[in-house]
């Protein structure tokens, strides 16, 4: 078996890295896919608490550099989905305790027995990007349509695109408000499209259930009535090769559909 | 001929301001673009003042122009970037002061010339790089302005129904 290794990446932090690497690993492992995710920010590790992980962490990543551990060993399954793994990042060390040869040979092994190698990249150019960066074929780049947001994903398509090992690289932009985008008081996906001229992976909309989903250490991909749910459900199948229409978020958030939502859920607890 | 490009202008003027009142996004799109075409190019606003700066010196040879209303912008058309121009022009110079200014700085630049002929090699290349792609837009541009006939500026615009009112 020959992975795919995907780094997801954005310059800016707190656009939503972390988020899409949980929902789309979750989504193409309940696609029964072999998906493994790595943390990549020594330090600042949270793609565990994400997924609800946090107290099963035993090895890290630094433990399989500095060989006191095998890499399988470091591997912490998913609670749900046996085809989903982690490896943690250490929370204790600095950006230095893995290079970029250690971690482009970690996905190489990785590469044999996954079909998906998801690494999640710190916020920032440095060190921390660089690494991630080495062992991947191809990128997500997260963005917001927010100012700082698209000028730094700008910044690291610039990057990408100078490192050869990258073969391709997509935008999913990530806390789309359509009310904001229908009144022109936010950047429409078309916009940001435009201005940072590159291809498109996935479209989500901003969504209080992400709050309480990160709440419960649970990816909102799970459930299946949320749309930003849906939405990266989307991105997964895209990822796996297949056109997926992008959803109407003006239509799916207009008050019409939110009202019927509304009765359709009463129904079906009357039902039950 | 003039009052029908006034006529023009007024219509254009009129109906830009009432169906294009500038939304928030816009702006932020407008500055993400400037912004970005800095961070890709490397050309800082010092630089680009001082690009605006001499492009104002050569032009003001020819056309007597409104120094403070000048724009220098980049602009993004699909792939392209353009490094757009926009001259708002008093009016035509005579030969006359046209030949007068070329002299002058024919004989300012003789003179540097002797005085610093090292920093000159130094600065040549740089400028011929930042100015090559543009050479098309600049003069399409300032042809553009000369007849008054379409700018998309609106600065511009107010410029030409200034000078009507006058």
């Amino acid at each position: 078996m020959t992975g795919r290794v995907i780094v997801i990446t954005s310059g800016k932090g707190g656009v939503g890295k972390t988020t899409t690497n949980a929902n789309i690993g979750t989504a193409l492992a309940r696609a029964g896919k072999k998906v493994v995710m790595i943390d990549t920010d020594l330090g600042l590790r949270n793609l565990d608490l994400l997924l609800g992980l946090e107290n099963r962490i035993v090895y890290t990543i630094v433990d399989v550099v500095e060989e006191r551990c095998k890499l399988k060993q470091a591997l912490v399954k998913d609670k749900k989905n046996p085809n989903l793994c982690l490896l943690a990042a250490a929370q204790t060390r600095d950006k230095s305790a893995v290079t970029q040869e250690q971690l482009k040979d970690i996905c190489e092994q990785l590469k044999e027995d996954y079909d998906f190698i998801l690494v999640d990249c710190p916020a920032g150019i440095e060190q921390g990007f660089q690494n991630a960066v080495a062992g991947a074929s191809e990128a997500i780049v997260v963005t917001t349509p927010e100012m700082s947001a698209v000028r730094d994903a700008d910044r690291i398509i610039g990057l990408l695109e100078a490192k050869e090992e990258i073969k391709s690289y997509r935008l999913l932009i990530n806390r789309v408000r359509p009310n904001l985008v229908k009144t022109n008081d936010m950047m429409s996906v078309d916009d940001v499209v435009e201005i940072l001229s590159a291809k498109l992976i996935g479209i989500i909309p901003e969504d209080t259930g992400i709050i309480t989903s990160t709440n419960k250490g649970e990816p909102i991909v799970n459930d299946e009535k949320s749309l930003a749910g849906r939405a990266y459900k989307n991105v997964a199948q895209r990822i796996l090769g297949e056109e997926v229409p992008y959803l109407d978020l003006e239509a799916e958030t207009s008050m019409v559909t939110k009202v019927k939502k509304f009765f359709a859920g009463l129904i079906g607890k009357e039902k039950q | 001929m003039d009052l029908f490009t006034d006529i023009y202008n007024k219509v254009i003027g009129f109906f830009r301001k009432t169906d294009a009142e500038e939304t928030s996004k816009d702006t932020a799109c407008n500055r993400l673009r400037v912004v970005l075409m800095q961070d890709r190019t490397n050309l800082n606003p010092q630089l680009l003042e001082r690009m605006r700066s001499e492009l104002i010196d050569l032009l003001s040879k020819y056309v007597e122009m409104d120094k403070e209303a000048l724009e220098l912008n980049f602009e993004q058309e699909g792939e392209q970037m353009a490094l757009m121009l926009s001259i708002p022009v008093l009016r035509a110079k005579s030969e006359e002061d046209i030949e007068k200014a070329l002299k002058e700085s024919d004989e300012k630049a003789s003179e540097e010339d002797e005085e610093n002929s090292d920093e000159e090699s130094e600065e040549k290349p740089k400028k011929r790089k930042s100015k090559k792609s543009e050479d098309s837009e600049i003069s399409e541009e300032t042809e553009e302005s000369k007849e008054e006939e379409t700018n998309s500026e609106e600065e511009t615009e107010q410029e030409t129904e200034e000078k009507t009112e006058e």
